[in-house]
């Protein structure tokens, strides 16, 4: 499934509701749902604020791809060119604002990686596996 | 998102109310940051409501903190649950925040409170 949102942070909360049935759809538990949800609307949130620099007439997509042992996360946007390298959580015994969602995303999902070879902008590929049964 | 600011003698209540997200965290930001500078002894914030809270809501609330040392506000928190919980829990911020059960305890105890002084 594909979702294409423009760049308002208003439908953010529409985004999470999406990912969040689909992620239960899928069948991740409902705790591992929320936290999905949450690491994509982290990352659409940084692509808003940093990529796009607060811009709302731009777009990005979420595109949710179902595999035997894994769900993977594509969201693409068509802005600059991020460096990954410079995309870092901060260290938590720093109490200053800012900084978390990335250590959020980090937290949730199993890998998170740039797919260099988008062209036009940028994919981050977040993917969380399905728990093992006993 | 709502917000309803309550005001009682030396303490102001902000009743918030839904998800805290990159769109609604400003509206929390600006209450919070009119109490905190309105020369009232107390602010806390009744989170008993909130079913989400994302890293922009996490940093309105650190950025308040920081606020309350320098205008020597207590601050305080109140009803987290769920995903407010857990998410200041993994970001290790429990511990910075005054956290009480509910409002009975906030009202007893934030008085008695030091104004923070390590953020």
């Amino acid at each position: 499934m594909r979702i294409l949102i423009s760049s308002q942070p208003r439908l953010l909360h529409i985004l999470r509701g999406v990912v969040r049935l689909l992620a239960v759809e899928s069948g991740f538990p409902e705790s591992d749902a929320d936290n999905i949800a949450m690491a994509v609307d982290e990352a659409a949130a940084n692509v808003i604020r940093h990529t796009y620099k607060g811009r709302d007439d731009a777009q990005l997509a979420v595109e949710v791809l179902r595999l035997p042992d894994r769900v993977e996360y594509l969201l693409e946007d068509w802005g600059p060119r991020v460096c990954s390298e410079q995309i870092r959580p901060r260290p938590l015994d720093e109490v200053r604002p800012g900084g978390l969602g990335t250590y959020f995303i980090n937290c949730f999902m199993d890998t998170c990686s740039y797919d260099r070879d988008f062209p036009g902008g940028n994919r981050l590929r977040m993917v969380k596996y399905f728990p093992r049964k006993a | 998102m709502k917000v309803h600011v309550r005001h009682a003698p030396d303490v102001s209540i902000l009743d918030c109310s839904g998800d805290v997200d990159l769109y609604t965290s400003t509206r929390l930001r600006d209450a919070l940051l009119a109490e905190l500078r309105s020369g009232v002894h107390s602010v806390l914030v009744n989170m008993s409501e909130v079913g989400y809270i994302d890293s922009s809501g996490i940093a309105t609330l650190v950025e308040a903190l920081q606020l309350s040392r320098q205008t020597q506000t207590r601050f305080g928190l109140f009803g987290l649950r769920g995903n407010a919980r857990s998410v200041l829990e993994l970001a290790r911020l429990h511990k910075v925040f005054h956290l009480f059960a509910n409002e009975q305890e906030a009202l007893e105890k934030i008085g008695s409170v030091q104004p923070f002084s390590g953020v």
